[in-house]
């Protein structure tokens, strides 16, 4: 007998989860049901970067054609979920079609958070989440012309990237003292400020966006910022930050985490045995996460509990991350802001060729509890492997120095 | 010439060529240079000329004295050789150049051959309303920490140390020791901040407020009076004993007045010469390039010069400046002169140990791989290594967070071990990965079809290329020691 699993949401940890079912149910038990709001199947969202200068949405795609044919699978990109009905185990799409379904997955996402400031929606002011995000940016981008990114986290500052190849001149404006405030020390953000300051982006950190202002026909002018200096910009990009769409647990009446987000446990289970929910929309715990690979390790723990196991737990709070933003390497992993008792720090950086390398190591002796490197990341996947265990020798190699050139004169 | 017709009552007209070397100043600069002298055999007479009444003795431990840890008489000087007549108590008031004459304050004149001022520094007393009698001495209560006089046992009550550099630290963790009520104040956010950046700065504090020291940052004193040294912002503090430790200041009275070259201190070049080629200064009082030096740098002096005297041809190098605190429990030091630059620059290189748990604490700027600055505090292995390191200019080892830490360096290269998970997104580790290379899955999509390695983010690519490398590299040794 055959039982249906419905998962509103296909973006990049709901595809995940469709392969990972689909992977491990040799004997068929599930027929899957894919709603996804967007029109285009799952695609990889870290690259709009390159789709927006130039790289095909088909590239993008996540989904094989094994997929599209698989007789136990009905994607339906374009399809929205409007309500859930836990009684009568339904969810009704926007189409007003009912899908019944066993076991139901939330994979809904996040949206852009944009600040209520004055202006904040007038032509414009954009967003940096879907491919539709970066028509409207193609669209709207004048080569030359100033433009101003709010937010200098990793989206933020890979935007303003995509917009300085674009031939804009974007401005970064960012409420922290430093950028990258949850991966980055002060001491890797500085190096990253240096080098991408550099790169022609111009940075005012440790202040507010205060309001856009008018320009011509209504169209945004430029903003002001908190502290009162005003930047001229044909556009606003909002890339500080998402929040969970968690709008269906109201209708469902399922909890959410204070701050938002489908609340589950460390299974990733709403209080409905039937429902789970997994990616940026889930609070595990209480806690969101907002990024791609805790959202992965959900996917997976779910996978698990409907493949049968379901002893695993999400236990992801590993956030170590390797990018590279507007040309310059950056990546920060395990305990990289060391708040784990007892930890120091080790570094080693050579700020004028623009290079940072941080260890955190714990107690006696040196065992590896996380780090951040910027500049020169080569070291990044060793060191990650490393971590929980006492460093046989300096990685010298690892931390971005290279001692010939050093010693060449 | 000699003389000019002025009556000389005890001095002595030098009858041997190599003439009369005559020292201004008994402490420990002119104690050595006199030793070194005798030693290496200087041929002619010599003289010290002492304004202090006791004999030298090592100004360096007088800490130790206020602590009652060392007895005053522990501090004195090994004895000179019999045969160098001595004056104590005999200050030397005035330089006749042309005539080669001293005059000192119980009427005496000595000619000399050579003179040497040895005068030292004196205790910089800040003007403050109060600090001073109508006579112009310090007021009742308040001392300097500057000779074994002023070391003296302390009235009982609490103690008040003006000034938190290296020696209101040093003497302030040594009343405590002793059990005495003590509270510091320092004009600047934290102590020592002429040597220490701000995060040594703030484990020194810690350390002074968990040993009993009542710390007062920022503030200035504006008045004394009373027993009672009034602050900038209108609070105060008891201070029925008063400690100055605000620094000393190269006493180059004697010199200026003589018509010497004077800096900051008697100018000397690396024969430590002043501008007149027959005087000589060491010590406290000698500005020997940029900067005047302090205790080590004296006796580097003392005999350098006690060897040129003797025809010897050396030549003094100004020491590169090291500051370190003495203290039982407590290591710190400054290399370099200052807090270690923070500001980019082409070819500099920052290593840093960031420790509070631990109360250590390490910045360093390296240029190619030399010292160049650095601020060590709780680390007393790495204070000891990187001083060597620092004076003899030599490169700091590969390993340096060993170094710093003071343990054996690593010498493996960095190998994971097997369980180590290298494929985060997929939780694939490292001896998955081997075993699928011994498998034959040699490039990227075999082994993502076998493992799902590689197959997420994609970082654990260059990762899984080094162990393959690594594999490869090791597999034909192998084979080739299998063949025959």
């Amino acid at each position: 007998m055959t039982d249906t699993l419905v998962i509103i949401g296909f973006g990049m940890v709901g595809h995940r989860l469709v392969e990972a079912v689909r992977a491990g149910d040799r004997p068929g038990r599930w027929r899957i049901v894919v709603l996804g709001e967007e029109p285009h199947p799952a695609y990889d969202r870290t690259a709009l970067s390159a789709y927006l200068l130039g790289r095909s949405g088909s590239e993008l795609s996540l989904v094989s054609d094994a997929l599209w044919h698989d007789p136990l699978v009905q994607l339906r990109p374009g399809t929205s979920a409007v309500t859930v009905d836990r009684v009568r185990r339904v969810v009704v799409t926007g189409d007003g079609a009912e899908i019944g379904y066993d076991a139901l997955v939330l994979a809904t996402g996040a949206r852009p958070f944009v600040p209520l400031v004055p202006g904040h929606d007038r032509p414009g002011c954009l967003v940096y989440r879907t491919i539709e995000d970066m028509d409207a940016l193609r669209a709207e981008a004048r080569s030359g012309h100033p433009a101003v990114v709010v937010g200098g986290g990793l989206l933020g500052l890979e935007a303003a990237g995509a917009l300085r190849e674009l031939g804009l001149r974007p401005h970064v404006v960012e409420a922290a003292p430093q950028l990258m405030p949850a991966q980055l020390d002060p001491g890797g953000a500085r190096v990253l400020a240096r080098r991408v300051t550099a790169s022609g982006l111009r940075l005012h950190c440790g202040t507010g966006l205060h309001t856009v202002n008018e320009g011509v026909r209504g169209r945004v002018g430029g903003v002001t910022l908190a502290g009162g200096a005003r930047l001229p910009a044909g556009i606003v990009v909002f890339a500080a930050g998402v929040r969970p769409r968690d709008d269906l647990a109201a209708g469902a009446e399922l909890p959410v985490a204070p701050r938002g987000g489908f609340l589950v446990d460390a299974r990733c289970r709403t209080r409905d045995p039937r429902i789970w929910a997994v990616g940026d929309c889930a609070a595990v715990e209480g806690r969101c996460y907002g990024l791609v690979n805790p959202g992965y390790r959900m996917a997976d723990v779910v996978a698990d509990q409907l493949l049968g196991a379901g002893r695993r737990t999400f236990t992801g709070t590993d956030m170590s991350t390797k990018l590279k933003l507007a040309g310059v390497e950056v990546a920060s992993f395990g305990d990289a802001h060391a708040v784990t008792a007892g930890s120091y720090e080790f570094v080693q950086a050579d700020p004028a060729a623009g290079t940072y390398a941080k260890l955190v190591l714990s107690g006696e002796g040196r065992v590896l509890l996380g780090g951040v490197l910027a500049g020169d990341t080569s070291g990044y996947a060793t060191l990650r492997a490393l971590i929980g265990r006492p460093l046989p020798a300096l990685p010298e190699a690892l931390l971005g120095r290279r001692p010939g050139l050093n010693h060449a004169r | 010439m000699r003389g000019a017709g002025r009556p000389v009552p005890a001095g002595r007209c030098a009858v041997n060529p190599a003439g009369e070397i005559v020292v201004v100043g008994a402490g420990p600069a002119g104690h050595r240079l006199v030793e070194r002298l005798h030693r290496h055999g200087y041929p002619g007479p010599m003289r010290l000329l002492g304004a202090e009444l006791e004999p030298p003795y090592n100004r360096m431990l007088l800490p130790s004295v206020l602590e009652r840890s060392l007895p005053a008489p522990a501090l004195a000087l090994p004895p000179l050789p019999r045969s160098v007549p001595v004056r104590w108590g005999s200050r030397v008031t005035r330089i006749d150049r042309p005539a080669r004459v001293v005059y000192t304050s119980d009427g005496r004149a000595y000619p000399y051959h050579r003179l040497v001022l040895a005068t030292g520094a004196r205790p910089r007393i800040p003007r403050i309303p109060g600090l001073r009698d109508a006579g112009g001495r310090l007021a009742a209560g308040v001392r300097t920490v500057r000779t074994l006089a002023s070391c003296r046992e302390l009235p009982i009550g609490p103690v008040t140390v003006l000034g938190a550099g290296i020696l209101g630290v040093e003497v302030a963790l040594a009343l405590r020791r002793r059990g005495r009520e003590v509270t510091v104040v320092h004009r600047h956010p934290y102590p020592m901040e002429r040597h220490l950046d701000a995060a040594a700065g703030e484990l020194l504090l810690g350390h002074l407020r968990e040993r009993g020291v009542s710390v007062r940052l920022s503030q200035r004193a504006t008045g004394y009076g009373a027993g009672q040294l009034l602050l900038d912002g209108g609070t105060s503090v008891a201070a029925g004993t008063l400690l100055l430790c605000t620094g000393v200041r190269p006493d180059v009275a004697l010199a200026r007045a003589a018509g010497l070259a004077v800096g900051r201190g008697v100018v000397v070049d690396d024969r430590l010469r002043t501008s007149d080629p027959r005087i000589h200064a060491v010590g406290d009082c000698a500005q020997s390039g940029a900067s005047v030096p302090t205790a080590g740098a004296a006796w580097e002096q003392a005999d350098t010069l006690a060897e040129l005297l003797c025809g010897g041809d050396a030549r003094y190098r100004s020491p590169r400046p090291v500051v370190r605190l003495k203290d039982p429990e407590l290591s710190a030091a400054c290399l370099g002169g200052g807090p270690a630059v923070r500001a980019p620059a082409a070819g500099i290189e920052q290593v840093r140990l960031t420790d509070p748990a631990r109360g250590r604490h390490a910045a360093l700027s390296l240029r190619d791989g030399r010292i160049t600055g650095a601020v060590l505090y709780g680390l007393p292995h790495a204070i000891a290594a990187a001083t060597e390191l620092y004076d003899r200019d030599l490169p700091l080892p590969t390993d340096r967070l060993a170094f710093l830490l003071g343990i054996p360096p690593g010498t493996d290269p960095v190998e994971l071990p097997e369980d180590a998970v290298v494929c985060v997104c997929n939780t694939v580790t490292k001896g998955e990965i081997v075993q699928a290379w011994h498998r034959g899955c040699r490039d990227m999509a075999g082994l993502a079809a076998a493992t799902r390695a590689g197959t997420g983010c994609g970082n654990c690519v260059s990762e899984v290329r080094r162990i393959w490398r690594t594999l490869s590299d090791r597999a034909p040794a192998r084979s080739g020691a299998e063949a025959p």
